[in-house]
């Protein structure tokens, strides 16, 4: 375990990606623990009307450069290779993109929401949950009907000004999503929140805002999914925040496939667990050209627990690069982050994980595990977390495995009968296993189960080759 | 002509020849019981039989039913009925016993086995193996210790019927009790199905359960005593030293 204030270097701004880079500066919680602080809430939207917002956002966009990330090793994740002048937002409305029923599960459900580029084309909420209230609309319809209740919210936690495509999307979100479960409601179907892109030329400004009562206890499910295309580029560069007050419990997932077409989707995602609330977060992460998700998982008050779950699987030339936060404002809180990543091809992925203990947050006990398999010569992963802890009676450790593909095991199997194809899927699908399985949802998991198959048929060659060389 | 026919089988592993010409012959229906000290190689004959990547055969032939298998790949060895019941068995994370055995026995057929005849296959063999209905849902050898490691490689081979099956020291590592289950279930396999076993042992123990009819004592890569049950006796009394003093064996150099 790291000693309190590790790399916490004063820095200027986060944004400042040409200045010179120092031992260390490649590292995100350098940059995340500069700019928030210990305990200072980084959100926008206090006292300020969505108008101000906007207007605030614009400007930050205007002055912001398209980001770059520096990462160990000499790479970086750049955004620099998005035409944004390319994108459009809007769209000729043409109902729900058609791969929104080919990815989708068919089976019951709380309500669903779809946002197919710039607008929202979709949406059904079970009428017995409307009656007691939960209101499941686009967000654009809440700040209209439910303003007071959605200005409480909107930004509290998310800033605007991290870097060019964050400004990008409050400044220029439209559709979006609101999700508000009232006291006391339990419901056991999930939530289905849905972003698609039908094809190049989009860029979606992502936006949804989730917010679960006291005592509340609900699913979400959000899928992220787009046409295949060939030529061409479209954007999601998305921000999500979910509040969780007194006592609310809620399992979140993430589906996420944005197909073959060159989608660049950077997120930004917030999930405040409030007193006594619990919250699973599970993303799955299984496509994208360039994927950069910024995912911060908070104990606002105290009693606060959390599951932090994450899967990935890179392929090709996909790169993906993900900053998750385990995040304890207060104590007691609990936290437990347990991710999963595989990559082939020429695929690369880097992960990092934060797990930050501010002032004052005694008796926290968290954990962080990542665990990444390897399973082709010019595939890449890299895994680092950190600790900062900022109070005494607490524990925080981490751990992980960097793997490639057991060749005992493989034998193993094979001397069973099985093939060697299958030999490798059983054990990848096996390595995902505990995560999938964790999400406690039969037909999400079938989808999750099925992508992961797919990906590892497509390497086979792949795979085959990286075995026989070795 | 026998089931499995090894001849002149020479091994090498890491630029080192561990078999240096062995001949074996097993049927089904036969129980042989392969001895020898450490580092003689009977891991590696274990190994090779069933086709492991490590171990490079430089001379001799490996037949199974008439088929030459000396190059074969280890799952098509497999699915021509041979099993190797592994000494140290591999943990498989996420992935049920039950599941596991499924996978395995419809590999080996064209139709995907019907639940109900898996289970009654399941229950008969857990019942075989004196082991609990939860064992089959638990992932396979992930946490298990050394009995129920090995209770789950003669579950298997009870599931995969093959005609002849290596074990390689199955019996280290058990308690009495878990012994007796374990070669029980070998001798029950033997006597129901006709399986034909090579049961590969360090130690004499195991031998009193299962009954071998023929006996080889494997040295420095060489079959060099070879008879019927008399010579696990002969073992018990003399030891390693004195038979490797008479036949010629060489101290392997470490």
């Amino acid at each position: 375990m790291s000693a309190a204030g590790n790399g916490a270097e004063p820095t200027s701004s986060p944004a400042a990606a040409g200045t010179p880079v120092k031992a260390g500066r490649h590292r995100e919680a350098s940059l995340y623990r500069a700019l928030h602080g210990a305990g200072a809430p980084l959100g926008a939207g206090e006292g300020r009307t969505l108008a101000q917002l906007r207007e605030a956002a614009l400007r930050a966009y205007e002055r912001l450069e398209l980001p770059v990330w520096r990462r160990s090793g000499f790479w970086s994740t750049s955004l620099q290779g998005v035409e944004l002048d390319a994108l459009e937002t809007s769209v000729s409305e043409q109902g729900v993109p058609a791969v929104v029923a080919r990815t989708l599960p068919e089976r019951a459900r709380a309500g669903r929401i779809v946002q197919s580029a710039g607008a929202v084309v979709h949406v059904e909420l079970e009428e017995a949950l409307a009656q007691r209230g939960v209101i499941l609309c686009s967000l654009e319809q809440a700040f209209a009907e439910h303003g007071e209740l959605v200005s409480a919210w909107f930004s509290r936690r998310l800033p605007i000004d991290r870097h060019k495509l964050e400004a990008a999307n409050a400044a220029f979100w439209t559709g979006g999503a609101f999700l508000h479960v009232p006291e006391g409601v339990a419901v056991e179907d999930p939530f289905e929140i849905v972003y698609a892109i039908d094809g190049a030329g989009v860029a979606q400004y992502g936006r949804t805002l989730v917010v679960g009562a006291p005592g509340s206890d609900f699913r979400v499910h959000e899928y992220d999914v787009a046409e295949d295309f060939e030529d061409g580029q479209s954007l999601h560069a998305g921000a999500f925040e979910c509040y969780l007050q007194d006592g609310a419990r809620c399992r979140l997932a993430q589906f996420q496939d944005w197909g073959k077409g060159d989608v660049f989707d950077v997120s930004t995602r917030f999930v405040g667990v409030g007193r006594d609330a619990y919250c699973h977060w599970l993303p799955a992460l299984l496509g994208g050209h360039l994927v950069r998700q910024h995912l911060e998982l908070a104990v606002m008050e105290p009693g606060g627990d959390m599951a932090f779950r994450g899967l990935f699987f890179t392929e090709e030339r996909e790169h993906l690069d993900v900053f998750a936060v385990d995040l304890h404002e207060t104590g007691p809180s609990g936290g437990d982050v347990h991710w999963r990543g595989a990559a082939t091809g020429e695929s690369r992925a880097s992960f990092e994980g934060l797990i930050q203990i501010d002032p004052g947050s005694q008796q926290t006990h968290t954990y962080l595990q990542i665990h990444s398999m390897m399973l082709s010569p010019k595939a890449r992963i890299d895994a680092i977390p950190s600790v900062l802890v900022s109070a005494d009676d607490v524990s925080a450790s981490h751990g992980g495995t960097v793997g490639e593909l057991d060749e005992t095991a493989i034998f193993y199997m094979q001397s069973r009968g099985l093939d060697r194809a299958t030999a490798v899927r059983v054990i990848v699908e096996g390595f995902f296993e505990p995560l999938v399985s964790e999400l406690g949802d039969e037909p999400l998991e079938e989808l999750v189960r099925a992508r992961v198959a797919a990906k590892l048929a497509a390497a086979r060659e792949d795979i085959e080759a990286y075995a026989t060389s070795r | 002509m026998a089931d499995l026919e090894i001849r002149d089988l020479h091994v090498r592993t890491d630029e080192r020849e561990i078999l240096r010409g062995v001949d074996l012959e097993i049927s089904r229906g036969e129980i042989h019981a392969l001895m020898g000290p450490n580092g003689s190689g009977k891991s590696t004959l274990a190994n090779t039989l069933l086709g492991h990547p490590s171990y490079e055969i430089t001379e001799g032939s490996i037949t199974f039913k008439g088929e030459d298998i000396t190059e074969a790949e280890p799952h098509e060895r497999a699915k021509a009925g041979l099993f190797l019941a592994f000494q140290y068995p591999v943990s498989i994370p996420g992935v049920s016993v039950a599941n596991f055995l499924r996978m395995a026995i419809n590999a080996k057929r064209e139709e995907p086995i019907q639940v109900k005849e898996f289970r009654t296959q399941l229950q008969h063999a857990i019942e075989l193996l004196d082991v609990d209905r939860a064992f089959t849902s638990r992932h396979l050898n992930d946490g298990f210790s050394g009995g129920e490691k090995k209770r789950a490689e003669i579950l298997q081979m009870a599931m995969l019927k093959p005609d002849v099956a290596i074990l390689d020291e199955t019996d280290s590592g058990l308690d009495i009790d878990a012994l007796r289950t374990v070669a029980e279930g070998v001798q029950r396999l033997h006597d129901e199905q006709g399986l034909g076993a090579l049961i590969i042992t360090h130690y004499q123990r195991i031998l009193h359960y299962v009954k071998p009819q023929f006996v080889h004592i494997l040295m420095d890569g060489r079959m060099v005593l070879e008879g019927g049950v008399e010579l696990v006796e002969r073992l018990e009394r003399e030891g390693y030293d004195q038979i490797r003093q008479e036949h010629g064996g060489q101290e392997l150099v470490a």
